[in-house]
């Protein structure tokens, strides 16, 4: 179904470059260009064929220099389902990346999209209430990007007291992690290329 | 002309009501509020008592419980998702553990595919009965919600011999389940069940078919096919919208597509097609329906081992997956991407009634304060699962 989505895509909306992947493990995806994501999504949504009705989840993940952002699709009316994928890089870690919103064609995008916002700091353009969704609104930093460090303070308030930082004695995996180049005594580990490339 | 103690005071209807302007009202209802569930913050502006804009406040509950498990092996995260929707944790285990095995590619023994059937669908009585008791108190009767807790104990007091803990469960695991069921606690099940399936019917004529209830719940908090569509809804609300979409039907797990069973939609008795009657009524017949697939679980339960073949230190294959499973509130989903190591690279859960909350500002321009109470209840949100 993958390979019919990514051309109908091609045919649909000029230049998104979409294609389809499909592992031997787990499921597939249609990468397209981010530039063109509000076009492909808007096609899949009103085509005929796949009727793409419901936009289930946003899901962000965080890589050493891009950060993907997922859009789990389905068709309650088809009974079918899709990721749609975007890679959007970035050059330095703090740096917050850009993708069109989706809100104009599923509403359930408005919070979900917050939430990815929120946590791995993806700025969504033309969003209608583009706040903190989990985090309080003046938070620092984005909390599921691998490289995050809790702040020290916030609102007067010590939230990273060195008595409660997270020693990591306690993980199954301590010295998985140290290995993996993290530093265990915060409550991040950093990313695994770091250590093998 | 009113007359008071024999004085004209005026005419009345010479006033131009539209020129009295009357300001907004901003009122909090939340953080802790019994009609919220939990500690969600809801700001209304209203107009004496008609809502004009809600607002929705969350992160009372987060723990980033997504950034925790990036440190946590694959089965160390199981009790971590128990602590989502606190009331229906067997599903949030079972969605989790499918994801793995899916995976791995672990083929799960059948007694351990009958009973996380039996204990999800005991579990989605015991969510909907907290759902109907609380539902009640939220429009101000008490009394059903001891009959619910009461018959609910007796499935909480069942999951904790097997699995030791009332909520908490950490009983599905990857692979199959932690401890086996005895002959002895399937017996009890069965005459739970037959006492049950006739209580709940007494349940529901107290307070579905009350008047009182009725006028409150009826033609209240409408969800369209469209907007439940638009916002994503799963789970009772979009059944109580009237669409017939049910995963165990679907796009079955697990072994559900041996069972008998018919999915629920909303049917518009009361009022119109998906107001807040139906959303109660949908998880009524639910139940009932949940009795029938845990019975033909009590027939036709086989011997054999509970456990599948899963390695000890478990490393997942690179790659991503997304899978779905039916939970009481709705679809619970995993988005899991590994890198072929011992703990997840990134664990996104999609959580039903997160989307079910943001309907909450639709839902609530031109409603009653009171209304607005009965459409949060209607929607059944757990704020564990929402924050996370």
């Amino acid at each position: 179904m993958l390979n019919e989505v990514a051309s109908f895509l091609n045919s649909a909306v000029s230049g998104c470059g979409a294609t389809a992947h499909t592992p031997e493990v787990g499921h597939g995806h249609v990468l397209v260009e981010s530039a063109h994501l509000h076009a492909c999504a808007k096609a899949l949504n009103e085509s005929d064929e796949f009727d793409m009705n419901v936009l289930q989840v946003v899901s962000g993940v965080d890589y050493p220099e891009r950060i993907e952002v997922n859009y789990m699709l389905a068709s309650f009316t088809k009974n079918t389902e899709m990721i749609l994928k975007v890679k959007l890089p970035k050059t330095s870690p703090t740096e917050t990346v850009e993708v069109d919103s989706v809100v104009d064609i599923w509403k359930s995008a408005n919070f979900l999209e917050r939430e990815t916002y929120d946590m791995l700091g993806v700025v969504f353009k033309n969003h209608p209430d583009h706040r903190r969704i989990l985090c309080p609104e003046d938070w620092e930093g984005f909390p599921l990007r691998k490289d995050y460090v809790v702040q020290k303070e916030w609102e007067g308030m010590e939230i990273n007291p060195a008595h409660k930082v997270n020693s990591g004695d306690h993980f199954f995996f301590k010295d998985v992690i140290a290995k993996m180049g993290g530093d265990e005594k915060k409550v991040t580990y950093s990313w695994k290329s770091d250590a093998e490339a | 002309m009113i007359e008071i103690d024999g004085k004209e005071i005026g005419d009345l209807s010479s006033f131009n009501t539209e020129k009295i302007k009357s300001d907004l009202l901003t009122l909090n209802m939340g953080p802790q509020h019994p009609a919220t569930h939990g500690v969600l913050r809801v700001e209304i502006k209203t107009d004496s008592e008609i809502i004009a804009e809600a607002t929705p406040y969350l992160g009372y509950l987060h723990r980033c419980f997504e950034k925790h498990v990036e440190n946590v092996d694959y089965r160390g995260v199981i009790p971590f998702v128990d602590r989502m929707d606190y009331l229906g944790a067997m599903g949030m285990e079972w969605g989790y553990s499918l994801t793995i095995e899916k995976m791995l590619g672990t083929e799960v023994p059948r007694r351990a595919e009958y009973i996380r059937v039996l204990v999800a669908e005991l579990q989605r009585i015991a969510g909907h009965l907290l759902f109907f008791g609380t539902y009640a108190i939220d429009l101000g009767a008490f009394s059903p919600f001891l009959y619910a807790f009461d018959e609910r104990e007796k499935i909480l007091r069942f999951f904790e011999e097997l699995s030791g803990a009332r909520l908490l469960y950490n009983y599905v695991w990857i692979g199959g389940v932690w401890n086996d069921i005895t002959d002895d606690q399937l017996r009890r099940i069965k005459k739970f069940i037959d006492n049950f399936d006739e209580e709940l019917k007494v349940f529901h004529s107290l307070v579905g078919e009350n008047k009182i209830f009725i006028e409150r719940t009826a033609n209240v908090g409408i969800v369209s096919e469209e907007m439940a569509y638009q916002y994503g809804a799963t789970g009772p609300v979009l059944r109580g919208s009237g669409i017939d979409w049910d995963l165990r039907k679907k796009r079955p797990y697990g072994i559900y597509e041996e069972f008998d069973f018919d999915v629920q939609v909303g049917r518009g008795e009361k009022g119109t097609l998906g107001d807040c009657w139906d959303r109660y009524d949908v998880r009524v017949r639910e139940m009932h329906e949940s009795v029938k697939i845990v019975r033909q679980c009590l027939e036709g339960i086989e011997e054999g081992s509970i456990m599948g073949k899963v390695p000890k230190v478990l490393k997942v294959p690179e790659g991503e997956i997304y899978m779905r499973t039916e939970c009481p509130r709705g679809e619970l989903g995993y988005h899991l991407v590994s890198d072929g190591g011992k703990t997840p690279y990134r664990l996104k859960v999609k959580s039903s009634c997160f989307t079910h909350v943001s309907m909450l500002p639709e839902m609530a321009p031109g409603q009653m304060v009171a209304d607005f109470v009965a459409s949060i209840g209607s929607i059944d949100i757990v704020l564990g699962e929402v924050d996370r």
